[in-house]
């Protein structure tokens, strides 16, 4: 299951009003069109990488080069970008856009997403990160917005949690 | 027959291009000596930390493909995160330059009668080899004061995405320590970036200033 046609252009129409123009990630089943998606995107400079702490070192250094970047990814990463995140951003103060799958949510169909499910939240909290929680389309575009502006301001990475009517049509 | 660090990062200091950055290290040997040589010149951001040196060095050198990025760490800190050299390898970007100070050892966290705790680079481990290995276009591993001068003339005449790791000998040189923390290193080097590339990068856009100026009474 990926997420809906519907919330894949309203994720890309929003981190391109964001003005997000470097882009670093790994793929999980779910954000994985959006990864195609901008990987296409000729104004969007996409940076896969294979681990979730090394796409957030990326987007640091990115920005220390003048990039608006964002980490694509599953919930699960939050946990592998964490090191980083820490070693980085709560010493330095550098603004990355988390974009991340909510697997483990309310609705979730897979056991193996329950875990990512109970971590996300304590640790976005920990790390702290401010997080809009998005599970309908309409909402997807704005809040990429408004995360990349408090996330800017605050010198430190805000956070969308994907979930909901944006992945499933049920 | 290893090298001494200290006395190489000075020559590195005198080789460097003068509109060159440079990540480094935030704290430790490394930092404080390489700081030392440098004066603290503001194109090095002292802000990287075990394992994550050389991604802070790639995200920048792909967001200026025009400015030589010179990337400076530590054997444990490499060592820490190989993932690092994988998307090294897959971006290959030629501006891009790192260079390991690979002693075999964690050098910054004391050592006692029984001597230094080796990193893996002590036994069968060869950081080159490795980061070959993930495409790094160009790596080495350097052992003879001749080799790298030769190197390092190399790495800054040509655009070539390169891996250059340096086997020193441990020891301190008993430099003094730095005494910035990460968020002014931040600053120092954001400030130096945004007038040497004539960009803005973070506080009041220039043209938010220009606009507040035009409301002053």
């Amino acid at each position: 299951m990926a997420m809906t046609a519907a919330a894949l252009d309203a994720a890309h129409d929003g981190l391109r009003a964001a003005g997000i123009d470097f882009v670093s990630g790994l793929p999980d089943g779910w954000q994985r069109p959006l990864h195609e998606r901008v990987e296409l995107d000729p104004d969007i400079r996409y940076v896969p990488v294979c681990n979730e702490g090394v796409g957030f070192s990326i987007c640091s250094g990115a920005w220390l080069g003048g990039k608006k970047p964002a980490l694509i990814m599953e919930n699960s990463g939050i946990r592998v970008a964490s090191e980083y995140i820490a070693r980085i951003s709560l010493g330095t103060g550098v603004p990355v856009t988390l974009l991340c799958s909510y697997r483990g949510d309310v609705g979730e169909t897979e056991h193996w997403g329950i875990p990512h499910g109970i971590v996300a939240e304590p640790l976005l909290q920990a790390l702290r990160i401010k997080y809009l929680i998005v599970r309908h389309v309409e909402d997807l575009a704005k809040s990429i917005v408004r995360a990349k502006r408090i996330a800017e301001a605050q010198l430190h990475p805000a956070a969308v949690l994907v979930s909901g009517d944006c992945v499933w049509e049920d | 027959m290893a090298l001494d660090r200290y006395e190489w990062l000075g020559r590195l200091a005198g080789r460097i291009p003068d509109d060159a950055l440079v990540m480094s290290t935030y704290i430790g040997a490394v930092s404080f000596e390489w700081a030392h040589h440098t004066e603290e010149h503001h194109r090095s951001a002292h802000l990287g930390q075990m394992g994550d040196v050389i991604g802070l060095a790639l995200g920048l050198a792909l967001a200026l493909p025009h400015r030589k990025v010179v990337c400076l760490d530590g054997d444990g800190s490499v060592l820490m995160e190989l993932g690092q050299l994988v998307a090294m390898g897959e971006q290959q970007p030629g501006n891009l330059v790192v260079f390991v100070v690979d002693n075999g050892v964690y050098e910054s966290i004391g050592w006692s009668s029984q001597g230094r705790r080796p990193t893996a680079t002590a036994g069968q481990v060869d950081l080159a080899a490795i980061a070959a290995g993930c495409g790094v276009p160009y790596t080495v591993d350097v052992t003879a004061e001749d080799e790298l001068d030769a190197e390092m003339d190399l790495a800054f005449s040509r655009n070539v995405c390169s891996f250059i790791n340096v086997r020193t000998r441990p020891g301190h040189s008993h430099v003094r320590p730095r005494r910035t923390d990460g968020i002014e290193d931040k600053y120092r080097f954001v400030r130096y970036v945004e007038r040497l590339e004539g960009i803005w990068i973070t506080g009041v856009p220039p043209q938010d200033i220009a606009l507040m100026k035009g409301k002053q009474h």
